[in-house]
């Protein structure tokens, strides 16, 4: 007889509000660090949600199941962890409390917690298909207006959307890193990406290119100062020569890349002639380096010396993909010869810092997708008019169409791009203040209104956790933010310069974190019996999130 | 179905103060408990898939293996709030209250309330062990070592007062011994035997008292 249990609200509610407060002392522009010790001794201090969510030793089954929603969502977008958890908490408090008031619409459930249940799961419904369907049209309509567009056109030159495309990454880096490296750790990136574009191609298709090879193209350096960390030419490859590397001749070296063995693994007298043959015919075209995926017979190590090749083996997948990728693949056009492959050298006092500012890295890239992945597309006309006069004067400059802000007014089609707005909740105050407003008006059927208020009264606790050590910074940036509406959008003012102080962040990124809280909501709501099993049940996705964790937990439940 | 709704409607009425008081102190005992939790959980405190079977929290577990409640550990439930045979905070109170019906002086000071509230005025409650990795152990079962400096009470009251005060020091002895017997940890070991020896230093006091 398998041991079943009730799941009931007050369960979940407790799992999510414990998760909330461990994040909680972390969140915001003036949250503190954790701080990781191992038994080895080692310390790491880190404000990543992601990794202090990991770092968790959790055995219930609902807190396991909301780290890795959260693994997944910021593996996508490299942010928000943090926000995902708080959002998440704050509605299921909403919805536990509305549930406990509104159980009458399913009186036929045996218990009151059963019919708390059923209607908190009906309500997390709505609420996704309502995100689904209509979220992103009050995202265009009230929340872009009050943005900016980022290009990844000309990084040095000084206009508006480079302005911008600069101030969302220090933004970025300052949350990560801290205040000290953000500007120097921007630079970097903006070298690499300079180095990395391929001209003719959209940018999101470079920064797909090094999101992908990244673990290919970095390398950490530790005991060295952070000053120190550089771009160098070419790409590193993480092994040393197995063989005696000869000197370095003028003419351009050519290199044969072997995914397998060379020759049959078992040694003879057969195979030793047949690798000798292999050398030979490689030594006749001219080859002079060897970049081997796997580890060669020590016959092949000495026919390799013996005709004066260098020989590196047991070179990593990533690595091999990006060195024919970038030696083959790329010449095949002229245009892409302009590319100039650099690696980053990624420089810490400690181990443990490195790695943070690596995958701050490779975090910054995944924003960057996310952030240019285009908003909304749509056949239904618009309902506010965006006057021409303010759109053009924002790209006068900007030619190509990629990474372009272009409201038309007489199509009927609209695609956003790279929009970001300030940071420090003006996206939640907006979005709140929108949803209110349609929740109150009479157009709206009773349940939707419902689930439109509900959702904004969600979104406010964001920001009222961003300003928690303060009220009345938080009434000012409410303030703040509500004077903006009635203004014309797009319009350079005052105010929208000094909220660039604020820095800014990715609107396609929230609203991807919206949907995503939402989905995972309706997730842990659909759960209501918990199983327990005498045997392990292990994933892949598991495996690799508990791969930082130092402690060998037994993961039977008995 | 909408017609039913609108009936039903009609019946939820707004919840009255006193019930609001209530939510109220609800909530924030699982505020509480969820912060509890999220410090022990930083600790490195493993959160477990089950429940506790007296409150229904879900249950931590320490280095140790020792599994631990948080709410029925730490934060006392709402009905043993106001006992002050559990709660030294409300044990000092009903003392002061003794006290200050004992400086009336046609009113003879009556003699209710638990055992141990004599020997609490003698006593300064000392902060939650929350911050001990030990503190499975040693629950809201740990006494505060007594203070020598006392207000002596008025003498026709002091000989049943001590031999109650004995009496109580006597249980927790009998008590403690019996949880060091049992006990894994070694924290927990050395909180009980701390106990033990107060309780002894106690026993000496009131014996030293009545003499």
């Amino acid at each position: 007889m398998v041991p079943l249990e009730q799941l009931h609200l007050n369960h979940v509610l407790q799992t999510v509000s414990a998760l909330e407060s461990v994040i909680l002392r972390s969140f915001g522009p003036e949250g503190g660090q954790v701080l990781f010790t191992r038994d080895t001794g080692q310390v790491m201090l880190s404000r990543s949600g992601k990794r202090i969510l990991t770092a968790l030793h959790l055995d219930h089954p609902l807190a396991r199941m909301v780290v890795r929603c959260v693994w997944k969502h910021s593996t996508i977008t490299g942010d928000g962890s943090k926000t995902f958890v708080l959002l998440l908490a704050s509605l299921l408090r909403i919805i536990h409390a509305t549930a406990s008031k509104e159980t009458h619409m399913f009186q036929s459930h045996n218990s009151t917690k059963a019919a708390e249940a059923a209607t908190a799961r009906h309500l997390a419904d709505k609420l996704l298909e309502f995100a689904l369907t209509e979220l992103d049209k009050f995202i265009v309509l009230n929340v872009l207006p009050h943005g900016f567009c980022v290009s990844l056109e000309n990084f040095t030159a000084k206009t508006q959307h480079n302005l911008s495309f600069q101030t969302l990454l220090v933004s970025f880096f300052h949350t990560r890193l801290g205040y000290a490296y953000c500007d120097f750790f921007r630079n970097l990136f903006c070298e690499l990406l300079s180095h990395w574009k391929v001209k003719d191609d959209q940018p999101s298709f470079s920064i797909q290119l090094l999101n992908n090879s990244f673990p290919a193209l970095h390398t950490q350096v530790s005991g060295v100062p952070v000053s120190c960390s550089r771009l160098i030419e070419g790409q590193v490859i993480h092994r040393d020569f197995a063989t005696p590397c000869p000197q370095v001749r003028k003419q351009p070296l050519k290199a044969a890349v072997f995914n397998g063995y060379l020759g049959i693994v078992h040694f003879s007298s057969w195979t030793e002639r047949s690798v000798e043959s292999i050398i030979a015919t490689l030594q006749s075209f001219g080859v002079s380096v060897l970049l081997c995926a796997l580890k060669q017979s020590s016959a092949v190590l000495a026919a390799a010396t013996q005709a004066g090749m260098c020989l590196v083996e047991c070179v990593s997948e990533e690595e091999i993909s990006l060195f024919t990728y970038v030696h083959l693949d790329f010449h095949d056009c002229e245009e892409r010869l302009k590319v100039k492959p650099c690696s980053l050298v990624i420089c810490a006092p400690s181990e443990g810092q490195a790695d943070q500012h690596a995958c701050a890295f490779q975090d910054a890239l995944r924003m960057l997708l996310t952030a240019l992945e285009p908003m909304h597309k749509t056949q239904t006309a618009l309902k506010k008019t965006i006057p021409s006069e303010e759109c053009t004067s924002l790209h006068t400059d900007n030619i190509s169409n990629e990474a372009a802000c272009r409201v038309h007014l007489h199509q009927k089609c609209v695609i956003e791009t790279g929009c970001v707005i300030s940071a420090g909740g003006t996206f939640e105050f907006l979005l709140h203040h929108a949803l209110h407003q349609y929740g109150h008006s009479c157009s709206v059927s009773v349940n939707t209104s419902a689930v439109s208020q509900l959702l904004a009264k969600a979104l406010l606790s964001v920001p009222r956790q961003i300003y928690s050590h303060n009220l009345k910074h938080f009434l000012q940036a409410q303030t703040r933010v509500m004077a903006l509406i009635p203004r014309q959008p797009n319009a350079l003012s005052n105010m929208s310069l000094k909220l660039l102080d604020l820095g800014f962040e990715s609107v396609s990124c929230k609203y991807q974190l919206v949907l995503a809280v939402l989905q995972c909501l309706t997730n842990l709501l659909r759960m209501n019996m918990l199983l327990r099993t005498h045997t392990i049940l292990h994933t892949k996705s598991h495996n690799s999130l508990n791969a930082h964790s130092e402690s060998s937990e037994d993961e039977d439940e008995d | 179905m909408a017609l039913n709704g609108d009936e039903e409607d009609f019946e939820w009425e707004p919840p009255t103060e006193a019930e609001m008081k209530v939510i109220q102190a609800r909530r924030e005992r699982q505020d509480k408990i969820s912060k509890l939790m999220g410090d022990y959980l930083l600790k490195g405190y493993k959160m477990l898939g089950d429940c506790c079977e007296v409150c229904g929290t879900v249950l931590l577990q320490d280095r140790q293996q020792k599994n631990y409640c948080v709410s029925c550990q730490e934060l006392d439930s709402d009905i043993d709030k106001d006992n002050p045979a559990l709660n030294p905070q409300a044990a000092l109170s009903q003392v002061r209250e003794r006290q200050l019906a004992a400086q009336v002086p046609a009113a003879a000071p009556e003699l209710n309330g638990g055992p141990t509230s004599s020997l609490a005025s003698a006593l300064v409650p000392q902060p939650r062990p929350e911050h001990c990795e030990g503190a499975a152990a040693g629950g809201r079962a740990l006494l505060p070592p007594p203070v020598v400096a006392s207000p002596p009470p008025p003498n026709t009251t002091l000989q049943p007062v001590l031999e109650e005060a004995e009496e109580a020091v006597l249980t927790k002895l009998r008590w403690a011994t019996t949880q060091l017997q049992s006990s894994a940890s070694l924290e927990a070991s050395i909180q009980l035997c701390s106990l033990i020896s107060s309780c002894a230093n106690s026993l000496r006091s009131l014996r030293e008292l009545s003499q």
